[in-house]
């Protein structure tokens, strides 16, 4: 099921990026192919997460190699989790997948991979025809409050040593009911639309997004190895470029932490984000700072 | 680490010099234009969040952009590489080094980590200690808590991607933490100094001794 619709989401994302020559588009798409090259569909899972881990080191310990790019979905999780362990609401009506990719890429663009997930997932919202945003590093928003939340994770194989980046997206879409505390923060995509929406087609608009941001890391990535260029230059990362596009993050006064919700260490303007993706604030006394990790409350 | 260390060796060596002397790297290539001279005082990075920038060095520019490179550390330009100015150079050049006096705690803390094994960020981000590590130095105080090879003993946290950090090394205690959850550290800076527990005590006495005998 989610084979065809997928098919179809690749074939309709080649058709949505016309500021790209057809030849690049292509091209990037075919980086970024291993995306959901292999998707398994769970009715249940306590965390995707988790069995992704584990899926890893069965592979290792069978001496095979784990395939890049694959997508575990489940309809509900029971143990959802984000980031210093805070509960992910997971009941059945939303999209709830981690996504595994083997870490090919060199560190300063394999700082981006969040990024990528939160411009494909806030993509997804849009093509949907609502008026997502996304909040710096990768908070997926509607109307204020959090319509998606992405954990990403680095493993490495107990025995080859090798690196894999997981991506764990929960995206609220047919759910509408949240925990009282969550009520003012949650939202979904039904609630905003007013009807509800095909979960598998969402799910195959979802991992083609994440397919063609993906490819334009390594797509980048290859370029400005063949330019021989870093990312601090003034050219701007085309994922940035995105992300800019999609955000509602810049000149807004924000209060920051790396555990913002536990302790929030200052209250700041937010100027830009820099080549790198690191997001560039003005204090209240002028100066400029720049964090390339924690995270940020809109005040 | 040596069961006999030579106070005196080191005393007398930080008494004689008590500077440091910090090499200043490129951090890519490009070309070269000197902002400071041998003999300038330099301020290193300040701020509550370290977000006030050094003394400006010098601008390195690579395909028409220019980077100012600014001091890490405050002290005085010992010297300066004059024959590079202007000149494209290569990543990881000395260009100028910094004489950096040293403090007591900074003495301390030199000598310590001569002796003791240093854990150093793999790359320059945020670290925080894992949850079940955290836990443990909550209930028992770092300096109780033994680790080995193969421990997950950091969370590396860059662009919300959290990554663990395994310990490799001798195995040993905690004895010193350089890191503060949310602080970003750079490459290579050290995050944690380990030593074996039976050492404790000779770790203990060199600090008392510098205490004592350092004014």
């Amino acid at each position: 099921m989610i084979a065809k619709a997928l098919l179809q989401a690749r074939q309709l994302e080649l058709s949505l990026r016309p500021s790209y020559p057809r030849e690049i588009a292509t091209a990037i798409l075919r980086y970024g192919a291993m995306v959901g090259a292999e998707c398994e569909h769970l009715p249940e899972a306590s965390r995707c997460m988790d069995l992704a881990r584990a899926e890893i080191q069965i592979c290792d310990r069978e001496d095979r190699s784990f395939p890049s790019g694959r997508v575990i979905l489940a309809d509900q999780l029971t143990g959802g989790k984000g980031r210093f362990l805070r509960h992910w609401h997971a009941p059945a009506g939303g999209v709830w997948m981690v996504l595994t990719l083997a870490n090919t890429l060199l560190p300063e663009h394999a700082a981006l991979y969040p990024l990528a997930a939160g411009v494909a997932c806030c993509e997804t919202v849009r093509h949907f025809g609502l008026n997502a945003t996304v909040k710096w590093v990768n908070d997926v928003l509607l109307g204020g409050r959090k319509v998606a939340g992405i954990l990403t994770e680095t493993v490495s194989s107990s025995r080859g040593g090798e690196e894999f980046v997981l991506i764990g997206i929960g995206l609220n879409v047919n759910n509408t009911s949240f925990a009282p505390e969550l009520r003012n923060t949650a939202a979904s995509m039904c609630e905003f639309s007013g009807h509800p929406f095909d979960l598998t087609e969402i799910a195959a608009m979802l991992i083609a997004k994440l397919s063609w941001n993906i490819g334009l890391l390594h797509y980048t990535e290859a370029e400005h190895l063949a330019a021989d260029r870093g990312l601090d230059d003034d050219r701007p990362h085309p994922l940035i470029a995105s992300w800019r596009l999609l955000t509602d993050t810049i000149g807004r006064r924000v209060r920051f932490g790396f555990n913002v919700v536990e302790s929030a260490q200052y209250t700041a303007t937010v100027v830009d984000v820099d080549p790198c993706g690191h997001l560039v604030m003005r204090l209240e006394n002028g100066d400029l700072v720049t964090e390339s990790g924690g995270e940020i409350m809109y005040l | 680490m040596h069961e006999e260390i030579d106070y005196d060796q080191f005393l007398n060596q930080y008494r004689s010099d008590p500077f440091e002397y910090i090499d200043v790297k490129t951090s890519h290539t490009g070309r070269l234009r000197f902002k400071a001279a041998e003999g300038d005082a330099v301020e290193g990075i300040t701020g509550e969040w370290n977000h006030i920038k050094g003394t400006l060095l010098y601008h390195l520019e690579r395909e028409r952009n220019v980077k100012p490179v600014h001091s890490m550390d405050n002290g005085v330009v010992a010297s300066v590489d004059r024959a590079l100015e202007g000149q494209f150079v290569e990543a990881g050049e000395t260009v100028m080094t910094i004489r950096h006096p040293l403090k007591k705690k900074e003495i301390i803390e030199r000598i310590l980590r001569n002796v003791l094994s240093m854990f150093v960020a793999p790359e320059r981000a945020k670290y925080f200690f894992a949850l079940d590590l955290q836990s443990r130095i909550d209930k028992h105080g770092q300096r109780s808590i033994s680790i080995k090879p193969g421990d997950e003993i950091l969370t590396m946290s860059l662009m919300k991607r959290d990554t663990p950090v395994m310990f490799q090394g001798e195995p040993g205690i905690i004895h010193s933490v350089y890191f503060s959850p949310g602080e970003t550290i750079d490459q290579g800076q050290p995050l944690i100094g380990i030593c074996a527990e039976e050492k404790l005590p000779l770790i203990q006495k060199i600090i008392a001794r510098v205490k004592l005998e350092w004014e």
